[in-house]
């Protein structure tokens, strides 16, 4: 493929993508076309000196790519164009002009490392931001995970809950209902070791349930006692373990110690 | 440890003698004699395949770094290389800046002709000098630049010799390219030079330059935070066992960093603590030891514990630590709003030693702490109160967070919602089977220091001729014995006998 091809392509996804709603199909038959042309030219992982422009148009492409993958809720698909992505952000910072584009993205990298509940890899991630750790507050699409891992980790669910309406961009949302439901899942356990039995009415507040009829599926999958007479739910305590003595742990390691002091006289 | 054999081992002693005047004041040897010894040492090392001295050369770099001017190299050059080598000579000569010449030179020279003949200065040598010449351009920042220079050089030097008798004095190279890239300000360009060589030296199971270089390597991707590239190659290279405490010290220093970022905070702690045990003593490196215990005491208070008072008057850290240690009385008192003030009082700090994310984290541990104590002293509290005393921003909150911490196993406790308080559950009593567990890790960590400590020490080659021989003497007797026996003549005194 020629590179004048390439441009036109690009320029033609540029429209689809501009368009209020974008044309997703379009976009996606296009991707796929640009993503061979800028392998045949050895732009998709570029290394040695290639030109400006072009580095800058396959950042371009590759970042529309990882918006349109979320948009097709693909994720899967938007973890291989961030990986590609990657390259241009850390590897050509220096020369590239820095794009409006790159902190939503890996704001969203972020949201979803957390969704999928890759604690871990989420805080290698944040580490690994080129900015300070203190920047990290003022910028908006960095501030949105940031502060939901934190709700998450301590435990102010409402707050998370709140914050759903406020993702910076569009493409947050997408994320939401995932995150929805691993806090719900989160909640449920606390309640089942916090609590002996719940009012339906309050559970229903605190699972940010609005009908009962949901709140009774959720609690009929997670195996709770419904008592409809009382309107309350009663969680079957987890019976207290009994403390035993690991009677053949301890003798292994009466063994071993025996054994090592042998070789020790 | 006692020398080997006896010729040798004499003059070494005095060598050794002379090299460890560096302590006693009255005639401590010039720096340039210091260097002297070194090379003959250098050399023995090389003809007898002995790695020893050059390790024992070595480890005097550190303090005769501080001492070398430009005179003394150019001197210590000299005497090493008499007439015949002027080629290697003066390439050498040429990276020493010129030095004001003056009569003092001709003090040492006589002792310098001592030399037996005119021996073939080993390559060897020569690495040695060019990493004092490195340390040295290194101390000015008008030399940097040459440095870097000198350092290319020297590393492509290194690898056309290829000479396992050099790999000690190469792992020390290393470290001194490293600084010179590093302060030259292209740390990032020495990478693929790293690799590159990580990769001849794990092939040629060169231990030491191997443990050096995979150090260099997680320092230049933590230094750009490239943890995922550093996690990467820890799994993909293995530390070689053998390699020198220092090493040790700072791989297990590297190992915890990586492993707090990931939130494995247990491995952390057990790598740190390896690193604080392996260190060189903290009078000798202070600014190792501050890093480590900066990470350390984070480390502990990110898993819930809280660090002993002591650690805090340390000589060397009490100054350093200080920040930290205010941090540590906001966790332990679970005050919300004094860890804020103390984050944000002290951000510049953290910030630059790199721990300002980690302490962010902090904040769950602080709101838990603040729940544990009182859960400890209440037996029954309203949830409005925990909000207010917990600096918490609504009831609906302080419900959420306490039943996470009853979850997560904090505290023990119920939550009466109809009520709107919070009863708190006896606590377990501190005896079970975590303590045989607590005691039987110490336990295990002292056998394995035992058997370490034993499979460490090293026994002077041949010596067990003697006891062969000695046991050749006790197979007589006891012959002799038998015989006796046999004769049925034995006297008291061969019972008594010593076997």
């Amino acid at each position: 493929m020629a590179p004048q091809q390439i441009v036109a392509l690009y320029n033609d996804l540029q429209r689809a993508f501009n368009t209020q709603p974008a044309n997703l199909q379009l976009c996606g038959t296009l991707l796929s076309k640009l993503k061979i042309g800028l392998i045949e030219t050895g732009l998709l992982l570029p290394h040695g000196d290639a030109r400006l422009e072009d580095l800058v148009m396959a950042r371009d492409i590759l970042e529309i790519g990882a918006f349109w993958s979320i948009r097709t809720k693909d994720v899967p698909s938007f973890d291989r164009y961030f990986s590609q992505l990657q390259s241009f952000y850390v590897d050509y910072s220096s020369v590239l002009p820095p794009s409006k584009r790159e902190y939503p993205i890996r704001g969203l990298n972020l949201i979803r490392l957390l969704t999928q509940n890759r604690i871990a890899d989420f805080h290698t991630t944040l580490e690994s931001l080129p900015l300070p750790a203190d920047a990290i507050g003022d910028n908006p699409y960095l501030r949105h995970p940031v502060n939901l891992e934190r709700w998450l980790m301590e435990g102010s669910y409402s707050k998370v809950w709140n914050a759903r309406e406020e993702a910076p961009t569009e493409e947050y949302k997408f994320f939401v209902d995932s995150l929805m439901g691993t806090i719900r899942n989160e909640i449920a356990s606390c309640e089942e070791a916090a609590y002996d039995s719940l009012p339906l009415k309050d559970a229903a507040t605190l699972l940010f349930f609005t009908t009962q009829s949901e709140l009774l599926r959720f609690a009929e999958a997670r195996g709770w006692k419904i008592n409809l007479a009382e309107s309350s739910i009663s969680f079957s305590r987890t019976s207290e373990e009994k403390i035993e003595i690991p009677k053949e742990k301890l003798i292994a390691a009466s063994l071993a110690y025996a054994r090592e002091l042998e070789q020790i006289v | 440890m006692a020398d080997i054999d006896m010729k040798p081992a004499d003059e070494s002693k005095d060598k050794k003698d002379e090299a460890k005047k560096e302590e006693p004041k009255p005639e401590p040897p010039t720096p340039v004699q210091e260097i002297k010894t070194n090379i003959v040492l250098i050399e023995r090392a090389v003809s007898t395949l002995e790695p020893r001295f050059t390790h024992r050369v070595l480890r005097s770099l550190t303090s005769l770094r501080k001492k070398i001017d430009n005179k003394v190299l150019r001197d210590a050059i000299e005497a090493a290389y008499p007439k015949g080598w002027l080629q290697l000579y003066k390439s050498l000569l040429s990276w020493v800046p010129a030095a004001a010449p003056s009569d003092d030179a001709m003090d040492v020279e006589p002792t310098t002709n001592s030399k037996t003949g005119t021996p073939e200065p080993v390559p060897e040598a020569d690495i040695y000098f060019r990493l004092l010449i490195l340390h040295h351009l290194l101390s000015s920042p008008s030399t940097y630049a040459k440095a870097v220079e000198l350092a290319q050089q020297t590393v492509e030097k290194m690898q056309a010799l290829n000479r396992r008798s050099m790999d000690p004095i190469a792992s020390k190279i290393w470290f001194a390219v490293e600084r010179a890239y590093e302060l030259g300000g292209e740390l990032a360009d020495a990478r693929p030079l790293f690799l590159a060589a990580q990769r001849t030296a794990s092939l040629r199971h060169d231990d030491e330059t191997q443990a050096s270089l995979i150090n260099r390597l997680l320092r230049s991707y933590l230094h750009y935070s490239l943890y995922d590239q550093a996690d990467k190659l820890i799994s993909k290279t293995t530390f070689p066992v053998s390699a020198a405490n220092s090493q040790h010290a700072r791989y297990h220093y590297f190992l915890g960093r990586i492993k707090a970022v990931q939130l494995n905070y247990s491995e952390a702690h057990i790598n740190l603590q390896q690193a604080i045990r392996r260190a060189p003593p903290p009078k000798t490196a202070p600014g190792f030891y501050q890093a480590v215990h900066k990470l350390f005491v984070i480390v502990e208070l990110l898993m819930g514990d809280i660090p002993e008072r002591g650690l805090f008057r340390h000589v060397v850290l009490q100054k350093a630590l200080n920040a930290y240690f205010e941090l540590v009385k906001a966790v332990r008192t679970g005050s919300l709003s004094q860890f804020q003030s103390t984050l944000s009082k002290h951000a510049a700090q953290f910030e630059a030693d790199k721990t300002y994310t980690l302490i962010v984290r902090l904040r769950q541990n602080v709101i838990k702490t603040g729940i544990r104590r009182l859960s400890l002293s209440y037996s029954r509290i309203s949830l409005r109160d925990i909000c207010v005393k917990l600096h918490l921003d609504s009831e609906e909150d302080a419900e959420y967070i306490v039943g996470k911490a009853i979850r997560d196993g904090v505290i023990e406790g119920r939550i009466i919602h109809e009520k709107g308080w919070m009863e708190c559950g006896n606590q377990k009593s501190g005896y079970g089977p975590e303590v045989s567990d607590a005691f039987s890790r110490r336990i295990g960590y002292c056998l394995e220091l035992h058997n370490e400590s034993v499979k460490a020490m090293r026994y002077p080659l041949n010596a067990h001729r003697k006891e062969l021989a000695a046991a050749e003497v006790v197979r007589e007797r006891e012959k002799h014995i038998a015989k006796g026996i046999e004769d049925g003549d034995i006297d008291d005194d061969d019972m008594g006998g010593d076997f």
